[in-house]
């Protein structure tokens, strides 16, 4: 037969696996004993307590924790609701906050990142200054760079395939957008060619993912108008 | 005041070690008192280049560790009197002195001295750590290649992160045949890059690699690197010079060759 009481620490305090077809008065009676064999390990502690497998009133709680302090030395300070639905919901809710706050707000950087400097960002950023190889961006939203982006950048970094890279010289070295990474074209041999080099014509650009692939487009208004 | 300025690079073998000497030769040449130190602990090589590899006696870790008087470690030029060498210790590695024991060096030497000019070794560890945690000032050295560019871009954000403020470049080794053929980054193309201030452009010069050998510094004589190190002189003391013309005397060829590219 399993026990009608079962003690189960966790990171706030104790958890308290309950059986559920006893009677309330006899189930107070188990959790006492349990209790006061336990005594000796918890001692003074403080502590959060919270129940598990069996539907309690809030009156029917109270009486467990009066047990609980009245008989032994350990402190509860308060009850903690254990209800991993709740939890999973609220966790949700915090993570699609962040998500819409990440690209709504942003942040400036001035100055040139240079290879080995990462920038990170919880909210999208906007960067005054070259991104040189060997450097890094990361930002939750979205990434545009006011000079040329030549390292690599990582626009929502959690998970936000929406967000966009945008540069006014985009040449990265990679470009990771949500979970879809791309990166650099191989560099073609350029064939010889006697003379000058051919002035490479430079506009703003930027990265977008359609259909699983990261995309880099100039920046035109229609182009604009579907981020 | 004086002033303390670190030749870095990351990478090894763009010039560091020659730029450090011709720098301070030059910089002795102007009537300053210079004081050179090799910081490269390990693998010490300003003494040869300088021509005094012979006359060390104590150096750099004997005088952290208090072996010998700061004025026996000395090794003073023996073409100019206001010129001295701090030679490093071959015996042992950049472990032996900390960053802290090279602060309290440094302001030892800096009431004798205008200038004091630190070789730093190659890389970013200890020996790097060590060599800019008393400058006020850095010249970053890089050659033309995307290797050097990249370290070099690396240590000028490390010394951002040091609060060494002063960072200028000095693009060495330039060929300017190259350059003009498209097979070499030009000057304009490496500046865009590291975004900071251009102190001097020296050219690839065959006497450099003769006077290194020789011991005996180029700045100063008439070929092209040695008037762009003099160059380089001047404008650490804050005077304008304008940039050298390092083009190529074009010969018939080159001119008629010319004249076909543009049509």
């Amino acid at each position: 037969m399993p026990k009608p009481v079962v003690l189960k620490s966790n990171k706030y305090g104790i958890n308290l696996i309950l059986d559920n077809r006893m009677d309330f008065e006899e189930l107070l009676k188990c959790i006492m004993e349990r209790f006061k064999e336990a005594e000796g390990f918890f001692k003074n502690a403080k502590m959060a307590i919270s129940f598990e497998g069996r539907d309690l009133t809030q009156e029917e709680e109270f009486r467990i924790v009066e047990t609980i302090t009245d008989n032994t030395n350990v402190n509860i300070i308060c009850i903690l609701d254990n209800d991993a639905l709740k939890e999973e919901l609220i966790k949700q809710k915090i993570e699609h906050f962040e998500e819409e706050q990440a690209g709504k707000t942003g942040e400036f950087y001035k100055g040139t990142l240079r290879s080995g400097q990462i920038l990170d960002c919880e909210s999208s950023i906007i960067i005054l200054g070259d991104i040189n190889p060997g450097a890094k961006v990361i930002s939750k939203g979205n990434i545009v760079v006011l000079g040329a982006l030549k390292g690599n950048a990582y626009a929502g970094a959690n998970g936000n395939e929406q967000a966009f890279v945008a540069a006014l010289e985009m040449d990265p070295i990679q470009v990771k957008i949500g979970d879809v990474i791309g990166r650099s074209a191989d560099k073609v041999k350029s064939t010889k060619k006697r003379g000058r080099k051919q002035p490479v014509l430079i506009e703003p650009q930027v990265a977008i993912v359609k259909d699983g692939n990261i995309y880099i487009e100039p920046i035109t208004k229609g182009l604009l108008n579907n981020i | 005041m004086s002033e303390v300025i670190v030749i870095t690079s990351g990478k090894g073998g763009v010039g560091k070690t020659t730029t450090t000497a011709n720098v301070g030769t030059g910089l002795a040449q102007l009537d300053k008192k210079v004081v050179l130190i090799d910081t490269d602990i390990g693998l010490r090589n300003l003494d040869v280049v300088m021509g005094l590899e012979n006359r060390i006696v104590y150096n750099l870790v004997d005088v952290v560790e208090g072996n010998c008087r700061m004025k026996q470690a000395l090794i003073k030029d023996k073409r100019y009197p206001n010129l001295s060498l701090l030679p490093s210790a071959q015996t042992r590695d950049k472990t032996a002195v900390s960053p802290e024991q090279m602060v309290k060096l440094i302001d030892e030497l800096r009431e004798d001295f205008d200038y004091i000019l630190l070789d730093c070794p190659a890389g970013i560890e200890q020996g790097f750590k060590n060599a800019i945690a008393g400058a006020d000032r850095a010249l970053v050295v890089t050659t033309p290649e995307v290797s050097a560019i990249r370290d070099a871009d690396r240590i000028i954000g490390l010394l951002g992160a040091n609060d060494v403020k002063n960072v200028e470049l000095i693009v060495n080794r330039l060929r300017m045949d190259m350059v003009k053929r498209g097979d070499m980054m030009n000057i304009n193309d490496v500046t865009d890059i590291l975004a900071i201030e251009l102190i001097g452009a020296v050219p690839d010069d065959e006497q450099i690699v003769i006077s290194t050998n020789q011991g005996e510094p180029l700045v100063g004589s008439d070929c092209l690197a040695g008037q762009a190190y003099a160059n380089i002189c001047h404008r650490l003391l804050g005077e304008q010079v304008p940039f050298l013309d390092l083009e190529v005397k074009s010969s018939v060829w080159n001119k008629l060759r010319d004249i076909f590219k543009k049509n």
